[in-house]
């Protein structure tokens, strides 16, 4: 196993977010500095509303923040029009959602070959590629069968997959293992560290599970909109508040 | 992407089936009362089939095919000595009352034609011959009529049915017999009587030798002279009117005597209105039905579309996968909607009622309105989609 380098691969720089105008408004993020490093793991915690959840969009790119920089692999995101958006998601990012998001009427390796669909890859391509992603993550001869008749970390398995078809350079995993038991949530978690591996990627969780800790590089704890600290050993974490 | 669509639509069996019957049901509706329409319509002018000729001449404040208004005999004089005439035939036409031998009566449309051309005589004969009608007292009737007027017999096992008249049977009109010598083939006519066939002559004796009973004149131009030409003429030096007799109802004349009968029911029935709040109310139905299921796909699909969106799809995308997915269910509806107005038509058609005739103009203007409201329930769902925020996929 490679170990992690120490480019940048993210890095948001005093981003402000905030919803809602007047008394209704609510601050999501006050100055939030956040960087993650290529070809590693890095996990963001933190109690429930103390904007994970807003930095993971924004550096995903699905929240334009009111204020503050945001750089991923290079590329300024802050002031990029919607349309630009779209694009930088379609060719660099690579999701894995909660609760999995696979669609139920599509076969698994259908639904693997979505994020090369919107590309404009050709079907007989993109169900090649999503064949030997497929086998990569240990899911070879369930190219048939539908999410609802595999089990949870099969379908997360399969979301794992769609993640990484187009071989995104930042991974994005927002609560990977919460639908998860605990054997499953660790061998998927150990699938996501290996990945992270590649020397021009990054992935980012967000997680409220303390069990898969142990498989972050670096923890990054977040209150009130803010990073409060980032560690490199979970037990420096005080998880009394998580 | 577009299979993605296809197979998301295709995958949720209930949703597809609901749709289908919606958008099916739509099309049914909407070709089935179409085409019944125009078949009530095309009857009004039946009599322009049933008696062919180049030119119908009428009195002038005649409206249409069914509006004979008599005019003297000697009109017929002033038509025949018009420029261009090849000849003319004079043809009556009335409604009057048959009775039967058993003492029921009928209504009638009685056609007197010339006897010595038989201008205006039916095209076809199933039984009989025409130059039978030139006997007294002698008719032909119609194969509808024949089974209308027919007598009701019991059976040996108790049922009662019908005998339709055949050549030899007789009736009355107004307390003088009519003896059936020939069974015609025509099309039936918007007031229902059979049509009953005789001589001029012989129609007005029927008609108690009423003053005027000339109702219209069959007259054939000239060769090297256009029906237009001279109806011109002959409204010119007769003062009369005088119709042409195409029925390619798309494409009228001024002149049409069917175009001016068609739109003369138009205007002063309510047939119109009644089939057309039926066609609109396949086509609300259709929306609604439609509409709402599509919507409620589209819902339960929201968070998928999100995540798709967030994975780079843009809206062009999505909304072609979703434009996609209505059109299809809606050419399938709209395949099997329109079958089933056609299987329903057949069978109309076998039991001749009511009348149905699918133009191709009606078989597209559904294809058109069932892709409409495809259209407008992926319009819907676009709006819906495009209003979902990429970032709500990390809600849980």
């Amino acid at each position: 196993m490679s170990q992690p380098t120490f480019e940048t691969a993210v890095r948001t720089h005093g981003v402000n977010m905030f919803f809602g105008e007047g008394e209704s408004r609510v601050t999501a993020l006050k100055q939030a500095d956040f960087e993650a490093r290529r070809g590693e793991l890095i996990m963001l915690v933190g109690p429930s509303g103390c904007g994970k959840t807003t930095l993971l969009s924004v550096i995903a790119g699905t929240l334009t923040p009111q204020a503050g920089t945001v750089e991923v692999f290079g590329q300024r995101l802050d002031g990029l029009g919607q349309e630009d958006l779209t694009t930088f998601r379609r060719k660099n990012l690579g999701f894995v959602f909660q609760s999995f998001n696979l669609i139920p009427t599509l076969t698994s390796l259908e639904n693997v070959t979505v994020p090369l669909l919107i590309q404009g890859v050709s079907q007989r391509e993109a169900e090649e590629r999503a064949r030997i992603v497929f086998e990569k993550v240990g899911l070879k001869g369930r190219e048939d069968s539908r999410p609802n008749s595999l089990s949870g970390g099969q379908q997360q398995r399969v979301a794992i997959a769609r993640a990484l078809v187009h071989e995104p350079p930042l991974l994005i995993c927002d609560e990977p293992t919460s639908a998860l038991d605990k054997d499953t949530g660790a061998q998927i978690m150990e699938m996501i560290r290996t990945l992270s591996r590649a020397p021009n990627r990054c992935v980012v969780v967000v997680t409220h599970d303390q069990r898969i800790f142990r498989f972050a590089d670096r923890i990054a704890e977040m209150e009130d909109g803010r990073i409060r600290r980032v560690v490199d050993d979970p037990r420096q974490l005080d998880t009394t508040h998580l | 992407m577009n299979r993605l669509a296809l197979n998301m639509l295709f995958g949720d069996r209930a949703k597809l089936a609901m749709l289908l019957c919606g958008l099916a049901f739509s099309a049914l509706l909407m070709a089935q009362q179409t085409s019944v329409f125009f078949g009530i319509m095309s009857w009004t002018y039946t009599p322009i089939y049933n008696i062919r000729s180049t030119i119908w001449v009428s009195d002038p404040m005649v409206e249409q095919a069914n509006d004979a208004k008599p005019m003297r005999d000697t009109e017929l004089g002033k038509v025949r000595s018009v420029d261009g005439v090849s000849w003319a035939a004079p043809l009556h036409m009335s409604i009057l009352q048959a009775r039967m031998t058993d003492g029921n009566f009928k209504l009638i449309t009685m056609v007197g034609i010339d006897a010595d051309t038989f201008a205006g005589a039916p095209a076809q004969l199933s039984q009989g011959r025409i130059e039978e009608l030139r006997l007294p007292n002698t008719v032909i009737i119609d194969e509808w009529g024949a089974q209308l007027m027919g007598r009701t017999v019991v059976g040996p096992d108790g049922k009662t049915k019908t005998v339709p008249l055949k050549p030899g049977d007789t009736f009355e009109i107004n307390d003088i017999e009519a003896r059936i010598v020939g069974i015609c083939k025509v099309r039936r006519a918007f007031t229902g009587g059979p049509f009953v066939y005789t001589t001029y002559d012989r129609a007005k004796a029927y008609n108690l030798d009423a003053r005027r009973t000339l109702s219209f004149m069959l007259v054939e131009p000239r060769d090297g002279v256009s029906a237009a030409q001279l109806c011109e003429r002959i409204e010119r030096e007769t003062e009369l009117k005088a119709w042409t007799t195409d029925t390619v109802i798309w494409d009228w004349s001024d002149r049409s005597l069917a175009k001016n009968t068609f739109w003369w029911f138009w205007k002063n029935t309510g047939i119109p209105f009644s089939f057309g709040t039926a066609v609109a109310l396949g086509l609300f139905v259709g929306i609604a039905i439609s509409g709402q299921t599509f919507y409620s796909f589209v819902l339960e699909n929201l968070k998928y579309f999100a995540a798709i969106k967030a994975m780079g799809a843009g809206m062009a995308t999505i909304a072609r996968m979703l434009l996609v997915q209505a059109l299809t269910a809606g050419l399938i509806g709209f395949g099997l909607g329109a079958g089933m107005a056609q299987a329903i038509g057949r069978v109309m058609i076998e039991k001749g009622m009511p009348p149905f005739v699918m133009f191709p103009q009606i078989f597209w203007a559904t294809l058109v309105l069932v892709l409409g409201i495809s259209l407008v329930s992926a319009i819907i769902g676009i709006i819906k989609v495009s209003r979902v925020d990429a970032a709500s996929v990390f809600r849980g």
